[in-house]
């Protein structure tokens, strides 16, 4: 038997009672000849257009019929997805521009559209086959079954003439067929669902279009963040200083502007001192803030980056590095920020004793592993530190693989490509 | 006087607490959110308010809209409104229900010490103090200018002026004129921005508004 494991909307444990299933796929098979018929009458009509296309008629006609078949697409699609526990994605919406021409051009050149017409041509005969096996065994099971109730009837004379030692096999068979019914009709469903998992879902090369468009999306959400932050630190951190540090140099001015009083020139200087601690506090913080920005230690190679990230952790870190190639730059940059953002977290969240950073570069892939030995229980939910990672590693083909399990420990291990 | 300050950066909290002592005043609260100050402002009846613009938990204009509750719960309460950047629109707002004891200025004229404690107890005189940044905004937004095209140059220095909540001695010191031909000037102000006499003292708020509005 076909194995339904990773296409059917199983539970996650798979304990989908077999009658529920048989009643979905009889309901399906026994409706999917009508949608059938539709599918085929509209591949026609759409057929027809295209033969009739050398006309004026045909060609609008036909830019009108393409993307309408999306609509039966859908329908098909949700009754498989219902009934028959396919999964498929649904493909990306109709997009044109805004001119007639354009209209026409992403009409006639629609590829979910043009599959739905043809998944309408291809699949009557895997709709009638699925309808005789439901008819037959569910209809002829059932009729044989209830053979008791009708043998004496004139409708088979051959039945009645053996009178009740033949009723009673009969009425066995057809138990047997009942019994087994879920199966075969399961087993006759096989090319339906085969159809709609290739024709009705996105066309291949979109997926992977799509992925990249949702990466791109939160490469540019990630940037924006990235920018409000930076702003933010400017604005509460460096800025709040320095206006504190002007202000204490302010009331200095003033204390020596009256420095005839002896208490004055030693209340100014008290205020210098603070100002000049000011400053330099300011500079420490805005050293932290563009080492945020783009660090400079990434100008030497990652490992000795990450070696001052790893001394830098308030807890402590074990590195190891295994660099026989250097990544592109673009790569470090994402390897360090996600080494950073990590090591942050095991300092902030995780309550851990001890952690260790691990990075390593082979086939092709760049490898960073953070391991703690905290609390655990990490996630990726939305607005945490991690899906920010998550929108980093994105844009490059990146992964990025969280295990925290409650009560620790918590290994995060990032895949980076060496080279973009 | 008795002070309540809003600001969420610890070290200028800190900071203004002790300039605001160090001149005599009495800071009442420092506090660091918009919920914070109202009930500051409630429980300790200050003279005048201090208030950042951007605080938690939104960090865009948490500040403003409490500036504005605590104007509304607390007629006669002055508050001065300071800030990184400068919003004509927040100015506008900030204005819309009255300018009686209410300034506008950016933080960093709090290095000029002086002229920072002068302008508080000016907002807590009742006057209204804006930020000579506000004014240079508006005098460069082309679409404003319309409203004020019909004014001279020397008339709007002297609107400028009025907009930072200085009196007409003070006009007439900045701009080395005569008290009497500051006065002539407001007037004439007054008549092209079209504000009748009935209006009567507010004409001079009024025309600071039309200013800001444009």
């Amino acid at each position: 038997m076909e194995s339904q494991a990773g296409n059917g909307p199983r539970r996650a444990t798979g304990a989908d009672p077999v009658w529920a299933r048989a009643w979905r796929e009889l309901i399906y098979a026994l409706v999917t000849p009508l949608m059938a018929v539709i599918g085929l009458v509209y591949a026609v009509v759409v057929a027809l257009s295209v033969v009739s296309s050398a006309g004026v008629v045909g060609l609008p006609l036909l830019a009108l019929g393409v993307p309408a078949a999306r609509g039966l697409g859908a329908a098909n699609r949700r009754l498989a997805r219902a009934l028959a526990g396919v999964r498929v994605a649904d493909p990306a919406p109709f997009r044109s521009g805004p001119g007639l021409a354009d209209r026409l051009v992403a009409a006639l050149s629609d590829l979910p559209g043009w599959r739905a017409v043809i998944h309408g041509l291809v699949r009557l005969p895997a709709a009638v086959l699925a309808f005789a096996v439901a008819a037959g065994l569910w209809g002829g099971g059932l009729a044989l079954l209830g053979c008791p109730l009708w043998w004496r009837s004139a409708a088979l004379p051959v039945l009645s003439s053996y009178g009740w030692p033949g009723a009673v096999p009969t009425s066995a068979v057809g138990a047997v067929l009942l019994l087994a019914a879920p199966w075969g009709v399961h087993l006759a469903l096989a090319p339906e669902r085969l159809l709609a998992r290739t024709l009705l879902g996105p066309p291949p090369g979109e997926t992977r279009t799509r992925r990249l468009e949702r990466a791109r999306a939160m490469a540019v959400d990630g940037a924006a963040t990235e920018l409000r932050r930076i702003e933010r630190d400017l604005h509460d951190g460096t800025a709040a200083r320095l206006v504190t540090l002007a202000m204490r140099l302010g009331m200095a001015l003033e204390e020596l502007e009256h420095a005839d009083r002896p208490e004055r020139p030693a209340r100014a200087r008290t205020l210098v001192e603070d100002a000049h601690r000011d400053a330099k506090e300011t500079l420490v913080e805005l050293r932290d803030l563009i080492r945020g920005i783009h660090p400079p230690a990434l100008g030497e190679g990652l490992e000795t980056a990450l070696t001052t990230l790893a001394a830098r952790s308030p807890v402590p870190v074990r590195f190891d590095a295994d660099l026989p190639e250097r990544p592109a730059p673009a790569i470090e940059a994402i390897a360090y920020f996600c080494a950073a953002e990590l090591l942050a977290n095991v300092a902030k969240h995780s309550g851990a004793r001890r952690a260790v950073l691990g990075v390593r570069a082979s086939d092709g892939l760049l490898t960073l592993l953070v391991r703690d030995d905290g609390d655990g229980g990490a996630a990726m939910d939305a607005g945490s530190g991690l899906r920010g990672l998550a929108g980093r590693v994105a844009p490059v083909d990146g992964t990025i693989d969280v295990h925290s399990p409650p009560g620790g420990p918590t290994v995060v291990t990032v895949e980076l490509p060496l080279h973009v | 006087m008795r002070i309540v300050i809003a600001e969420d950066a610890a070290v200028l909290r800190d900071g203004l607490r002790m300039l605001l002592t160090s001149r005599g005043h009495e800071v009442a609260a420092a506090v660091g959110d918009g919920e914070a100050l109202e009930a500051a402002v409630a429980e300790h009846r200050p003279d005048v308010a201090v208030v950042d613009v951007r605080m938690p938990p939104s960090h865009t204009d948490e500040g403003l809209r409490a500036a504005l509750r605590i104007r509304r719960a607390h007629p006669g309460l002055g508050v001065l409104v300071f800030s990184q950047y400068i919003e004509t629109r927040y100015a506008a707002r900030l204005l819309a229900d009255g300018a009686h004891g209410v300034g506008y200025l950016l933080k960093e004229r709090v290095a000029d010490v002086g002229d920072f404690l002068s302008a508080l107890d000016r907002i807590a005189a009742g006057q209204t103090v804006l930020d000579p940044e506000v004014v240079t905004q508006i005098m460069g937004a082309g679409h404003r200018a319309e409203a004020l095209a019909a004014l001279t140059p020397r008339e709007r220095e002297v609107l400028s002026l009025m907009a930072e909540g200085r009196s007409n001695n003070a006009i007439a010191a900045a701009l080395f004129l005569s008290y009497g031909s500051v006065e002539k000037h407001v007037a004439q102000i007054f008549t092209k921005l079209g504000l009748s006499p009935s209006d009567g003292d507010h004409r001079r708020v009024l025309a600071v508004l039309r200013y800001l509005q444009g």
